[in-house]
């Protein structure tokens, strides 16, 4: 084992083809900084959509050539619809099985899911019977206070147009009685964690209190939308940098990570070396209840503020390949204002091409937002003063050369 | 850089590109639009280009516009002026006999391309120059691809025997790749913008006639950057340089004006490869351009390659 862990890759991370069912829009919660603007509880998917849709991608071998699969399930909640996805997944087996698909000996069931429904026994069978091929997150926020600021509870009744709305009861009771559970079927799991603006102030307790749960890779981002206020980015850094302090002061770097601490950031690129785009979108495929197809599940117009749907197909007409031109020609460069062009801390600094387009001044993917601007900068600072720190440390225990020697070769995460 | 400014003087103006126009009422532009959109074109250095309807305008329209140095783009009708460009529909192909003077474009649809070869040929021998528009290109199929292939044949080997007779006739399709050493795209919204009847300025007529909200402030084009062509990452690294990059056509087949559809960029290659061909033939007989090269491709989407840049 590395004695500094660092964010682990995906699964097939690159080779693999990511497929998503938006299998349902409603959730049980109402997390205030969800990007799902028009959660509701009308739109859950059919078995009939799920079917023609599988029927679909698998009948297409030869359009869908990756080497592997990664079958994703969200929501909303997916495990509200525990019964539809047991079906579908079957349904998938089975298909991959008797077509002799590629897929069949290289595939995996993924979730994101909020943990509620987590030990229930419908979701604890469905694990039981496809623990080979699953990788499941719960998403947790940290301490119990940090985690109730956002993810809370919705009201009971949906508004007239079917829309939910957050009440005042948080959830972290109702996720954290599942964590033992949960990290004993998935020991190497790691959790989301989403920072906005209100959330600074808790990063370091929150991070901390997520190792002391026994999650030991913390995946953790700042929103992509534009909701930084001023001094934001100073309070941040002030934050990571108590965090650098903690984690190499009681040695967490070398069973624990967290994402945010990368030696691979921060540094300048090159315009045609490192020109490639960010963010996945258009290498995946997600379906909605309707049967339309998007290039990723931001794309959805419950995902969308201020532009329309961006929808490349649906499961009987099947995709139209002009608009998935864009997506698979995008690259850094050409969507990147100058000063992210000149950017002397540019490598690491992330962008989401759904968020890039809810936020363009023209209806376009090819307008990167730089809304995090600061908030990187401010990372790139503070993870500066980790890796000086920690390499310091290193060096006066003379465990420096072992460190080089087993780190691994860490790619950066994408969406 | 901004160089023109084309002026719509009526809903009715001939459509000269690929959108179909789709106004049949009569709307003149107001006075003080044409006046401004005048005004504004002098401030800022662009030649004019006038777009006209099927019928005479007003003696006080006629004033105002020569009060400025413009270029003339008009219908073809019986009695209508010489015009600088001059458009040309399908029934020049009934045997009207066009009169040949500076630019001719004939907007066509496929199938009345496919069925026309020999008429259009004859047209061709008549003219400077022309410009063949296809104006339902975008939903081409690999099957009228090959008959596109074969009307270019067709129209290459007129023109082989003008080329060798001494005579250039240019025919947009098969003689600018020759004739060109950088691409020669639209550049809609970067060398061009249009002001319409409605007093409003558009990337170019296309984007008025298909959506009259899609206006643009002629000051401050937003993401005019992806109007460019080294924000278009397919056309940056092409050479089919007679194609036009219609970022109308982009917009409406892909949704993004930097990123043409596969079928605009097979049509153009089929056309870069049928001039690749009648250069060839032509110099089986006689010295002709030898500084020209025009590579051989096995692709004709630059899409199928982009990996490779
Ligand atoms: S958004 Fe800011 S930090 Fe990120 S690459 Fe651009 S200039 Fe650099
Ligand atoms: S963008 Fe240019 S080529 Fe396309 S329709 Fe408009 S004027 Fe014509
Ligand atoms: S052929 Fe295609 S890639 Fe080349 S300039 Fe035309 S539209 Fe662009």
């Amino acid at each position: 084992m590395s004695i500094v862990r660092e964010t682990d890759t995906g699964w097939q991370s690159g080779m693999a083809k990511s497929i998503t069912f938006i299998v349902t829009k409603d959730c049980q919660l109402a997390c205030k900084y969800c990007y799902l603007v028009g959660k509701n509880v009308k739109e859950r998917m059919s078995w009939e959509t799920a079917k023609a849709f599988i029927d679909y991608v698998l009948s297409r071998e030869d359009e869908f050539r990756e080497e592997s699969v990664v079958w994703d399930f969200i929501g909303g909640e997916p495990f509200l619809e525990i019964e539809l996805i047991d079906k579908i997944c079957d349904y998938l087996k089975l298909r991959m099985f008797e077509l002799n698909h590629h897929w069949f000996n290289s595939y995996r069931f993924s979730f994101s899911t909020n943990g509620i429904n987590y030990h229930t026994p419908d979701v604890q069978a469905f694990i039981k019977k496809n623990r080979e091929h699953l990788s499941i997150g719960i998403t947790i926020d940290g301490t119990e206070k940090k985690h109730d600021l956002n993810r809370v509870w919705k009201q009971a009744k949906a508004d007239e147009n079917g829309i939910i709305h957050p009440s005042e009861r948080g959830s972290y009771k109702d996720v954290v009685r599942n964590i033992p559970l949960w990290l004993e079927q998935f020991p190497n799991a790691g959790t989301k964690v989403t920072i906005s603006s209100a959330d600074i102030p808790y990063i370091t307790e929150s991070v901390l209190h997520l190792y002391s749960l026994g999650i030991h890779q913390v995946n953790i981002n700042v929103v992509f939308e534009d909701v930084w206020q001023e001094g934001d980015d100073l309070r941040f850094e002030e934050q990571l940098m108590t965090l650098a302090d903690e984690i190499i002061e009681h040695g967490y770097y070398r069973d624990y990570a967290c994402s945010f601490f990368s030696e691979h950031i921060g540094k300048p690129m090159d315009p045609e070396r490192d020109n490639q785009n960010w963010c996945g979108a258009g290498k995946m495929l997600a379906v909605d209840a309707a049967g339309n197809l998007y290039p990723c599940t931001r794309f959805a117009q419950y995902s969308l503020r201020s532009k329309k749907a961006l929808i490349i197909g649906n499961i009987r007409d099947g995709i139209n390949y002009n608009l998935l031109r864009p997506f698979l020609t995008l690259d850094r460069t050409t969507q990147s204002p100058q000063k992210c062009l000149d950017c002397e801390v540019a490598s690491g600094c992330a962008w989401c091409q759904g968020e890039n387009y809810d936020a363009a001044q023209t209806s376009t993917i090819y307008e990167r937002s730089t809304a995090i601007c600061l908030m990187h900068k401010a990372r790139v600072r503070a993870n500066n003063y980790y890796w000086n720190k920690l390499f310091r440390k290193l060096e006066l225990e003379g465990r420096r050369e072992e460190y080089e020697n087993n780190k691994r070769d860490v790619k950066p995460e994408i969406c | 850089m901004m160089q023109y400014l084309v002026i719509l003087l009526d809903d009715t103006s001939v459509s000269y590109c690929h959108a179909d126009n789709p106004y049949s009422v009569r709307r003149l532009i107001g006075l003080n639009d044409l006046r401004a959109g005048i005004l504004f074109a002098m401030k800022q250095n662009l030649m004019i280009q006038f777009v006209y309807p099927d019928y005479e305008l007003p003696q006080e329209y006629l004033d105002l516009i020569d009060t400025i140095d413009h270029h003339d783009i008009k219908p073809w009708y019986a009695g209508a002026s010489p015009a600088d460009v001059t458009v040309f529909d399908k029934s020049v192909l009934a045997g009207v006999s066009p009169v040949n003077q500076g630019v001719a474009v004939l907007r066509l649809t496929k199938a009345e391309l496919f069925e026309n070869v020999e008429a259009i040929g004859k047209i061709l021998l008549k003219m400077q120059r022309l410009n063949i528009v296809v104006t339902d290109i975008e939903t081409i199929t690999d099957e009228e691809l090959k008959s596109y292939a074969a009307v270019l044949e067709g129209l290459a080997s007129v023109l082989k025997d003008e080329y060798l007779a001494g005579r250039m006739p240019q025919l947009n399709l098969l003689t600018d790749r020759m004739m060109l050493d950088r691409p020669n795209h639209c550049n809609a919204g970067v060398e061009n913008i249009t002001l319409a009847p409605n007093g409003r300025y558009y990337l170019c007529p296309a984007f008025y006639y298909s959506n009259p909200d899609d206006s643009i402030d002629p000051q401050d084009i937003r993401n005019q950057q992806l109007l460019r062509l080294d924000h278009a990452p397919l056309c940056r690294h092409c050479d089919a340089y007679q194609c036009r990059r219609c970022i109308w056509l982009n917009r409406k087949t892909t949704l993004e004006v930097n990123t043409p559809s596969r079928e605009q960029c097979i049509v153009a290659h089929t056309e870069r490869e049928a001039s690749r061909q009648l250069m060839a033939a032509i110099r089986e007989q006689a010295v002709f351009m030898p500084e020209v090269e025009i590579k051989e491709l096995n692709y004709n989407d630059p899409f199928e390659v982009r990996k490779e840049w």
